[in-house]
């Protein structure tokens, strides 16, 4: 007894399954017991990953040679064309509009949202009565299906029974309908990006606020407490303490948000298709436009594969910080 | 009671009570903006589903409230003139087939990454989980060759087949997190007790684990609810679409805008789906988040 509980090993079924290993692989001796532990597993690893390999790996190098080739939808053989798509983009004023759309549209909405996200989170980190209500009320707009919300969004911004130009108007912000003073947001060239970009915040705002507040209640209070009895100040507890351990987290929220962020069509495609005057054109919907509507596969194809370089640092960041997972 | 006994022994009551009651009165302040802006889009949404026509275009009236009488209406129209019930029905039966392609696939291949030990078994798990990450707007050029190829272009089994290429890579890694939090014991236990290895996962570890499954089948069914793209590309017919991709493609003719439909249609799909979306909430952000903030 106490020889077992020296070793660490107390438990009777823990020995007992000790025993029983040797035993079992006796009784099929003609494979070991690891073989067949491996066969097991990759047989039941085997439908997960075939599945991944053959719907997003094969497309996923379908894609580059899609881009490579002259393939549209009227003509299925396709043909080696080397660069030329990418070579036809780069010439393409369009494309360069689309680019320096979408970095408008990722970095404005990343400041918008952090601002956003980060005083949502200090509020929802404080203990106050109807908590949890408040909480779930304030994540609506993550949780509602992108589709269904853009729709509530571009009555919202209806040309002339705007919600938000009523109330606007009726707070003598904005001139009455019908006169220079009214926005038309969606119509005007300079307003429909910031319209667009303020569905994108608004969708993830609680995003960012709820991986904030996941990463500030991952922090031991003990930890703080230890700090604190060492006399560190509140900012030096920050700065030090809770700054590096949110580093992570943080890290893989903000990346996760870039790639959807960059390569989301469906707000900007059901608000406004790119227009007017192609303000709110981003790479998505021209890649979109120009793959399946214009039916050129090949040149929608190459413009999509331009957000691999934008995304690339992204995936790289998060696969470097996904290691850290606690198990 | 009992709290307010201890508050009123630990401290001078007044004054303590005084102080918490300014505290949440500040900290609601601040919040209700939040709240606002956030819930704002949905009761527009509700509330327009049920306004009458000439309410909704009227600018001299407050809009925040019915100036008519609530009606019916708009929902009448949308189940007897439009294609919507179809399209429930359509996400109802592509969301399923996805949760059960979903879970025969992720359920075995996250226990063997989580449990079997075999060579590789983390990079594995990281590999499958970035697959998630490849946005669709790459892949739709190609899968829409794949479905024209195995002939479903244009029916809602395009969808059963491209959706798990989104849902299989989450919830691998969300039930990879999930084994791992079963006690090897069970497991050893249940081997002694005459279990092989697939008896032991079959009757002791799977239904053990079967929050994490039910946590996967939502995940299946609103992670399907999120996608706009692939509908829009692999799927034209009026009838064949699911409410997502019908309701922004079909209800819109033209330049004319139902928006009494349209609302109640978006309303009628979206509320259901946020709310069930929001009791997992948690777990999703801990999935992607690799389960740090446990």
């Amino acid at each position: 007894m106490r020889g077992s509980s020296l070793r660490g090993g107390p438990d009777p079924v823990a020995r007992a399954a000790v025993v029983s290993v040797p035993a079992r692989s006796v009784a099929r001796p003609w494979l070991s017991h690891s073989a067949r532990r491996l066969m097991f597993g990759y047989t039941l690893l085997a439908p997960a990953a075939l599945y991944v390999m053959l719907l997003v790996a094969a497309p996923f190098l379908f894609s580059l040679y899609l881009a490579v080739s002259d393939a549209s939808v009227g003509d299925p053989v396709a043909h080696f064309i080397g660069l030329e798509n990418f070579r036809a983009a780069w010439e393409m004023d369009l494309f360069w509009l689309a680019l320096r759309n979408s970095v408008v549209f990722l970095v404005v909405a990343a400041v918008l949202k952090s601002l956003l996200g980060t005083s949502l989170a200090f509020l929802l980190l404080q203990n106050f009565k109807g908590k949890k209500l408040v909480r779930g009320l304030v994540v609506i707009p993550f949780t509602l299906p992108i589709a269904i919300s853009v729709l509530s969004w571009k009555w919202m911004y209806d040309s002339q029974f705007s919600v938000i130009n009523w109330v606007l108007s009726r707070l003598g912000l904005i001139g009455q309908f019908g006169t220079e003073g009214w926005p038309i947001w969606l119509g005007d060239p300079r307003l429909a990006l910031i319209a667009c970009i303020l569905v994108n915040v608004w969708r993830t705002f609680p995003f960012s606020a709820i991986v904030l507040l996941a990463g500030f209640t991952s922090v031991p209070v003990e930890v703080l407490d230890a700090a604190k009895v060492d006399g560190c100040s509140f900012f030096q507890r920050f700065r030090h303490v809770v700054a590096p351990m949110i580093f992570p987290i943080l890290m893989i929220g903000f990346l996760f948000d870039t790639v959807f962020t960059l390569s989301d069509l469906s707000v900007v495609y059901l608000l406004t298709q790119g227009g007017p005057a192609n303000a709110t054109k981003i790479l998505p919907v021209l890649a979109y436009q120009i793959g399946i509507q214009a039916g050129n596969l090949g040149r929608g194809a190459a413009i999509a594969l331009f957000l691999v370089p934008l995304l690339l640092p992204a995936l790289i960041i998060v696969l470097r910080n996904i290691k850290r997972r606690e198990y | 009671m009992a709290v307010m006994a201890t508050q009123r022994a630990m401290a001078p009551p007044m004054t303590q009570r005084r102080k918490e009651i300014r505290r949440h009165v500040l900290i609601y302040a601040a919040l209700i903006p939040f709240i606002v802006i956030a819930v704002f889009p949905i009761y527009w949404m509700a509330i327009t589903a049920f306004k009458q026509d000439p309410d909704l275009y009227r600018m001299d009236n407050i809009p925040f409230f019915f100036n008519m009488k609530p009606t019916l209406r708009n929902f009448d129209i949308l189940f007897h003139q439009t294609n919507y019930g179809a399209w429930l029905w359509n996400t109802f039966t592509i969301s399923a087939w996805v949760a059960g392609i979903t879970l025969v696939t992720g359920v075995p291949a996250g226990y063997a990454l989580a449990r079997l030990k075999l060579p590789g078994s983390e990079n594995t798990g990281i590999a499958i989980f970035l697959t998630y990450l490849v946005p669709p707007i790459i892949l739709f050029l190609p899968l829409s060759r794949i479905v024209a190829e195995l002939g479903l272009q244009d029916s809602w089994w395009a969808l059963v087949v491209v959706y798990p290429t989104f849902t299989i890579p989450f919830c691998t890694w969300l039930l990879m997190g999930f084994f791992k939090t079963v006690p090897m014991e069970i497991e050893e236990a249940a081997r002694v007790d005459g279990c092989g290895q697939a008896g032991a996962f079959l009757r002791v570890i799977l239904p053990i684990s079967l929050p994490g499954v039910l946590t996967s089948v939502i995940f299946a069914f609103t992670l399907s609810m999120q996608d706009f793209l692939y509908g829009l590309a692999f799927v034209s017919p009026g009838d064949q679409k699911p409410v997502p991709v019908g309701v922004p493609t079909e209800l819109i003719r033209g330049d004319v805008y139902y928006w009494g439909s349209l609302m109640g249609a978006a309303l009628l799909v979206g509320l259901p789906v946020a709310i069930l979306y929001n009791f997992f909430l948690d777990r999703f952000i801990q999935g992607i988040t690799g389960g740090i903030g446990k």
